[in-house]
């Protein structure tokens, strides 16, 4: 085929400049260390990159998300490790004020340092994180969640909400608990525990409270669990005693209907709760042994007309566990002779009382602190997966868009040659021609 | 015949012959020069003629040639914009994805610490980046658009320059043929080379007359060049879209003729057609997937921050604006009828990366039918009307139409959801207590239900409602306030209907969608109210997060997701360019070659013509030498 002069120049032409871009395609890449520089170098490449970008994105997202939670979570967990020592203190203490060898005077000293160690509660049940937000209040953590209010008792402010983070694709954690999970709850199967004074139902607040205490010295021991699958077992029961016309003690106990609000004195199927006279049902060992609902409680001593024993569940939605108030009944009791029997006794069964509760609180504490170190670990594990799967993602990345340099060199060493190559060809046409022999 | 002649006659053919032979010479590099060789004949009268100064030009491998180029042309056109967009995406560290991811990430924080105002600034600031972002994408495509319509306009003036000169060298032709018979080379080098310079700039038909009379046309058939008649391109505004520059066509030669509107897709080959190509292909489809991406993240987020309440106690609003959708009417309308155009936040999912034209199937019926189509792919969509507030709505998108009732059939409008979107994507807020980290609906109750949510406004009247529901769907409604309920839009009238499985209820603005009636006997009851805002409250800061999760965009896909395709169709497309135009090259070249080894000069060739013809000239002259030798002899015979 004939060639023109043109054909010639341009053929050398368009050769030297295809060597030429590819050349300086293999060395954008070499100076970027990447194989696909721009998305159409390889599409299904720089897009899938998008997506891993996108996964490694979002995994450091959820370690991020780790790290704050495993703070608030270790803060709760050590601040539930001093209340902790502060209960069992207390604890401590409730079992030395029970000896009957104190005199009045060793009981208020018992009672201050009780006092201290409820303060020392308070300020850790309103401790704050380092940023000034309080961690027990639940979603409330702007403000102290345990308040002291007018009349010297502890109310909590906070809710009963739990704020969770978003610690894996689908792990929503908890990371705070709050003030009523902590002071105001028991553990499951917590049992029975009694108080003595005078109990009326407040509808407004669903409470018992105490408007006044017993004349008598009746003093309790108990309640123990006899029957868990008794039909009534999870009712409060109260022990009424009145006198009758002959001016006879008698007793009544009734059961608390949580559907009427009412103190029905017929357990669940109709038939009568314990009743009758006082003095003609005392046993050998001298004390009322009276069992209902699956629980028994022996009462010694000499009621007054009107007084009575409230034998409540211990998680009981009218009695709320609380654990400041526990400290403050003991406080109290502690503070106030006992100078006559109804006192020696007030003194007896709410000593009783606070060592029941303060078993529940302590039993209960050390479980939430359980959970929490339950959480902490698994964060350690999701550390440890989270940072796998980074490394996945890191390869995986990698092996789409990095440069595999000694491929990269071998083909830049080749360019070099194939361009140098057309330009010596170039060179070398253009000498030859028929003019330079006329 | 004397040898006298016979010489002279050969010198002249020398002559002739040389001159076409420097001719070649120093043409050599003219473009679209076609070589000449002379044509010799033995004359009548003895002696050689010169028959014909021969131009080798193959019409054939011109007109095959041409095409290539125009092809050619078109695709490396294509391949310089796309590229501008391909290298826009090539910055993995700075594009949009990552601006995404951290804006993600800022909402992790601010789940973590909800009151804290170090994390709630840096979802502001980090919102801020991620729109302004955003704004320079569309901004760089927009101007991606202002230059295709600038260099539409210039390559029309171009085209309508080489038509001119085109029929004026026809004129040429023509009157030359009519004075000596035949045409000059020149002319005719000429016209090709401006007809091949022509189909670079856009593909046309030749129609070659008689042999003789090139004529042109637009691949429509319509002329472009008759004779000495050149017909004129202009650049005019779309009757579609006022801000897009098409090609419209002046009909009537003398510049007073109407312009008509050629189709956008008519021309593909040329400078032209890849430039046109390129816009309807890629550019607008990229604009409006980077539109849709940001109405879907902006509508979808404005919707979850209204499930919100920030620290001063109110319900979220809107986090970020958007730019604004447009739609146009056709200037050719004959009603008076205009549109407005906006996004329906309700129906997201819907929402796709395409503009859309109506059409007024029926402008007189009670209510007026419509039918709607899709740029991008031609199908047709489902609409609906509602005929009190004159609003069709289709594809996630609420179009309003004004002065309805002017509106005439077969009137059309232009509609753009998304394209400037994200040009004006911005955020709305300013101020840190208002970004609404806490959830503004409590729920308590067992009634099995799904998707509660709240729209803007909700829990004005009252705080709480109460609603209970038994097994045949009877419901009755604890609230302290009047109500309104509406199930499935419809107004609801508990006490004469019944709730049945799937209802989506309203009751003031907040919905929900039942999902199972309770069993047999049994009254399942829901309570809804206002949750308090409290400061360390972080659920809808962490449904924010999660949104990243959700496949928000056209309800397929994640916004990471859609950036992905975003990445894949532009590397894709300027991949099939590149590969398409390589080849294209290949081919043309090897056109290039054939056309250059008929017409072509080969300096060796007319170098060795040269001495060829010189030697025929001093072969020549000799005999002339040799003529009056003789003559000389005869003369001296006498003496």
């Amino acid at each position: 085929m004939r060639i023109s002069s043109v054909t010639i120049f341009e053929t050398s032409t368009a050769s030297l400049n295809r060597q030429q871009s590819e050349f300086l395609k293999v060395s954008q890449q070499i100076a970027s260390g990447r194989r696909v520089v721009n998305p159409s170098d390889d599409p299904q490449a720089a897009s899938r990159a998008v997506g891993v970008d996108q996964a490694q994105a979002i995994t450091e997202q959820f370690k991020d998300s780790r790290v704050s939670a495993r703070n608030s979570v270790a803060q709760s967990e050590s601040i539930m490790n001093s209340v902790t020592d502060a209960v069992i203190s207390a604890k401590r203490l409730l079992v030395q004020a029970s000896s009957d060898t104190l005199s009045d005077v060793d009981r208020e000293s018992i009672a201050s340092e009780l006092k201290g160690l409820y303060e020392s509660m308070i300020g850790q049940a309103n401790a704050t994180d380092g940023n000034g937000r309080y961690l027990f209040g639940g979603y409330k953590d702007n403000a102290p969640p345990f308040v002291k209010s007018a009349d010297g008792t502890v109310q909590y402010q906070g809710d009963n909400n739990v704020r969770e983070q978003r610690v894996d694709a689908s792990r929503l954690m908890p990371v705070n608990d709050n003030g009523i999970t902590i002071f105001k709850s028991v553990p499951s199967g917590a049992g029975y525990l009694a108080e003595s004074g005078k109990y009326s139902f407040d509808a407004a607040s669903n409470k018992f409270e105490r408007n006044g205490f017993n004349q008598g010295n009746v003093t309790f021991s108990g309640p123990q669990i006899r029957d868990v699958n008794n039909e009534d077992y999870g009712s409060d029961f109260r022990v009424n005693v009145a006198s009758d016309i002959g001016g006879n003690l008698t007793y009544q106990v009734e059961r608390f209907d949580t559907g009427t609000s009412t103190w029905a004195t017929t357990d669940t199927a109709s038939a009568n709760l314990p009743n009758g006279d006082w003095a003609n049902n005392i046993n050998e060992n001298g004390s009322l042994s009276l069992e209902f609902g699956g629980v028994a409680i022996d009462l010694e001593g000499t009621p007054e007309p009107g007084d009575q024993i409230l034998v409540a569940q211990a998680g009981s939605e009218q009695r709320e566990p609380d654990l400041f108030r526990t400290m403050e009944q003991a406080i109290r009791v502690l503070e106030s002779p006992a100078d006559n029997p109804a006192k020696k006794a007030d003194l007896r069964n709410t000593l009783n009382t606070s060592m029941r509760d303060l078993d529940n609180a302590l039993d209960n504490v050390l479980t939430v602190r359980a959970s929490a170190g339950a959480r902490l670990n698994e964060l350690d594990v999701v550390d440890a997966v989270g940072s796998n799967r980074m490394l996945n993602y890191t390869q995986t990345l990698s092996d789409l868009v990095d440069l595999d340099y000694a491929d990269a060199i071998s083909e830049y060493s080749l360019r070099q040659v194939g361009m140098q190559a057309a330009q010596k060809a170039f060179v070398d046409i253009k000498g030859l021609s028929l003019f330079n022999y006329m | 015949m004397s040898m006298f002649t016979i010489g002279l006659s050969g010198l002249n053919a020398a002559q002739s012959a040389l001159n076409t032979t420097s001719n070649n010479i120093s043409n050599v590099y003219t473009p679209g020069y076609n070589r000449e060789i002379t044509i010799l004949n033995e004359s009548t009268s003895r002696g050689t003629r010169v028959e014909d100064i021969q131009r080798q030009f193959n019409t054939f491998v011109a007109e095959q040639l041409n095409n290539a180029k125009s092809q050619s042309s078109a695709l490396d056109v294509y391949s310089n914009q796309v590229t501008q967009i391909d290298n826009l995406l090539a910055d993995r560290a700075a594009g949009l994805a990552p601006l995404m991811q951290e804006f993600f990430s800022s909402l992790e924080d601010l789940a973590s610490a909800p009151s804290d105002p170090a994390a709630r600034q840096g979802v502001l600031g980090s919102a801020n980046t991620l729109s302004a972002q955003f704004r320079s994408f569309d901004g760089y495509l927009q101007d991606l658009q202002s230059g295709v319509n600038g260099q539409i306009k210039d390559e029309i003036t171009q085209i309508n320059n080489t038509t001119t000169q085109i029929s004026y060298i026809n004129r040429e032709i023509s009157l030359a043929r009519a004075q000596l018979g035949e045409a000059p080379n020149s002319l005719l080098n000429q016209r090709d080379h401006l007809i091949s310079e022509l189909n670079e700039r856009m593909d046309i038909r030749l129609n070659i007359q008689d042999g003789n009379t090139y004529n042109l046309t637009l691949p429509n058939g319509q002329p472009l060049v008759t004779g000495d008649t050149a017909y004129k391109l202009q650049a005019i505004e779309s009757p579609n879209d006022p801000q897009r520059v098409i090609v419209g066509y002046k009909e009537g030669a003398r510049g007073n003729g109407n312009v008509v509107a050629l189709d956008e897709g008519l021309i593909s080959g040329g400078a032209l057609g890849g430039l046109m190509s390129f816009r309807s292909e890629t550019l607008d489809k990229t604009q409006n997937q980077i539109g849709q991406l940001s109405a879907s993240l902006a509508v979808a987020f404005n919707n979850q921050h209204q499930q919100g309440v920030d620290l001063n106690g109110d319900q979220g609003k809107a986090f970020f604006n958007l730019g604004q959708s447009n739609g146009y009417f056709n200037a050719n309308n004959d009603g008076n009828a205009s549109v407005k155009v906006a996004i329906d936040p309700d129906n997201i999912d819907a929402l796709r990366a395409t503009d859309y034209s109506i059409k007024v199937t029926d402008a007189v019926s009670t209510p007026p039918t419509f039918e709607v189509t899709r740029n991008d792919n031609g199908s047709e969509v489902e609409t609906s009307f509602d005929a009190a507030s004159n609003t069709l709505s289709f594809g996630g998108v609420n179009v309003e139409f004004v002065d309805l009732n002017t509106a005439q059939t077969g009137d059309q409008f232009e509609v753009q959801p998304v394209r400037r979107a994200a040009g004006g994507m911005d955020s709305a807020i300013i101020d840190l207590d208002k970004i609404a980290a806490a959830s503004l609906i409590e729920r308590e109750g067992d009634l099995d239900i799904s998707q509660l949510s709240a729209a803007s406004g909700a829990f004005t009247s009252n705080d709480e409602y109460g609603l209970d529901v038994d097994n045949a769907g009877n419901l009755t409604v604890t609230s302290a306030t009047a109500f309104t309920i509406t199930r499935n839009g419809d107004p609801f009238d508990p006490a004469t209907e019944a709730l049945a499985e799937g209802d989506v209820v309203n009751i003031d603005g907040l919905s929900f969608t039942l999902d199972s009636l309770p069993g047999a006997g049994d009254t399942a009851s829901l309570n809804i109210s206002r949750s308090d805002a409290s400061a360390g409250d972080n659920r809808n800061a962490l449904a924010l997060q999660n949104l990243q999760s959700q496949d928000i965009v056209g309800g397929r896909a994640s916004v990471s997701g859609a950036y992905a395709a975003i990445v894949s169709d532009v590397g894709n497309r300027t991949n099939i360019v590149q590969v398409n135009l390589d080849a294209r090259q290949g081919l043309t070249d090897q056109l290039n070659a054939v056309q250059q080894s008929e017409s072509g000069v080969n300096l060796d060739e007319e170098a060795a013509n040269l001495i060829r013809f010189q030697q025929y000239y001093q072969a020549n002259a000799r005999v002339i030498d040799t003529a009056s030798t003789i003559f000389d002899t005869i003369l001296g015979l006498r003496s």
